[in-house]
């Protein structure tokens, strides 16, 4: 497995004053652990990004800190974005211990392509993206891919039992649940007219007395 | 067109869009969706409109998911009438929408398609928007 290392920084800044860390070119971060004390962090943005594009949520980094003796071992477990330019605005990092199994999400890569999907016979249903897993820190597997390819038929799936990953890695997720499957392609509806219900007719639950709910109605009546 | 089955209240206050979508900002169930970039009333017809887009562009193949749903009532005065006499009857649905809103996602399509369907059915609507996937929104993302 490749290493990945990454510096990080002891953060004195706390709460909204991070705002001008971020502008520095800094992401706040956090690391914290079974037996680790939270510690709160900062990283180069630059750095963080290119650990993250390689590492994603489930490779070990290597996270250097000033003043420590040796690296923690440490996941990404949450990472923040920004909901419209998608900017990092904060980063979890949970300190495993190497003899200590972790649970995890396995993030499910789809490869290759099914003939049917290509043809347009079939449309491809993604029923999940991830599998919850249990393992030790060394053997987690970085994603599992689903070959396509395989899919030859209309309603055949690929059911979380399928999945092989080892007998060092134990899968938490239901394993009768689907994880791909080829359904029958659907075809755009043809509306012919608007079947919908009057805006007015919709049932209200908690009607007023009769005399109170008519009354503007009338006075409208009145002033025309 | 979208509209509730049953309500509590037929009329309700205004209310304000102040700030930004926190909940359902993100793509959720399919691979790529089309996310506000401003706060609005859309109506149930410019929803349905985007929709038709959408789906009139990826014909067979690929699924839809629509985020949002127009539950909130409007009520609208009658042409040429006087002002005054209390709250006018109920005009149509809208659905509140502040930036960062995701209100449609797709799977099952190729990102060109997607981004055509999203960009037809952005013409459909009253406000701003963009293209996000799912992977923008993971830790090997990239930031806009």
């Amino acid at each position: 497995m490749e290493q990945i290392l990454l510096d990080a920084e002891i953060r004195s800044v706390a709460g909204k004053a991070v705002k001008r860390l971020r502008r520095e070119g800094f992401v706040p971060a956090v690391v914290y652990g079974h037996h680790t004390a939270p510690m709160s962090l900062q990283v180069k943005e630059r750095a963080l990004h290119q650990a993250l594009r390689v590492a994603g949520t489930n490779h070990l980094i290597t996270l250097s800190l000033p003043g420590e003796s040796a690296p923690k071992m440490v996941l990404v477990r949450e990472l923040q974005r920004d909901s419209l330019n998608h900017a990092m605005m904060h980063v979890d990092f949970y300190e495993v211990i190497m003899t200590e199994k972790i649970t995890s999400d396995l993030p499910i890569v789809l490869v290759g392509e099914s003939k049917l999907v290509k043809s347009g016979n079939g449309l491809l249903f993604q029923g999940l993206d991830s599998i919850e897993i249990e393992c030790l820190p060394g053997d987690l597997p970085p994603e599992i891919k689903i070959d396509l390819s395989t899919l030859t038929e209309v309603d055949q799936a690929v059911m979380v039992r399928d999945l092989t990953l080892g007998e060092a890695v134990q899968i938490l997720t239901d394993l009768d649940e689907v994880v791909v499957k080829i359904l029958p392609p659907q075809v755009e509806e043809v509306v012919a007219a608007p079947a919908v219900a009057e805006v007015a007719e919709v049932e209200v639950l908690t009607k007023k007395p009769k005399a109170e709910e008519e009354e503007p109605e009338e006075a409208a009546g009145k002033s025309k | 067109m979208l509209q509730p089955k049953r309500i509590k209240y037929r009329k309700v206050h205004r209310g304000r869009m102040k700030g930004r979508d926190t909940r359902g900002a993100e793509v959720s169930f399919g691979e790529f969706g089309l996310q506000t970039l401003e706060p609005y009333w859309l109506t149930a017809r410019q929803l349905e409109a985007a929709r038709r887009a959408i789906v009139h562009h990826i014909k067979r193949g690929g699924k839809l998911w629509v985020r949002v749903f127009p539950d909130k009532p409007i009520s609208a005065k009658p042409a040429e009438t006087r002002m005054g006499g209390g709250k006018s009857a109920l005009s149509h649905w809208v659905a509140v929408i502040k930036p960062g809103r995701v209100l449609f996602e797709i799977a099952g399509v190729q990102e060109e398609a997607a981004r055509e369907a999203f960009r037809l059915a952005g013409n459909k609507l009253p406000v701003r928007t963009q293209f996000v996937s799912r992977e923008d929104f993971t830790a090997g993302g990239e930031s806009a």
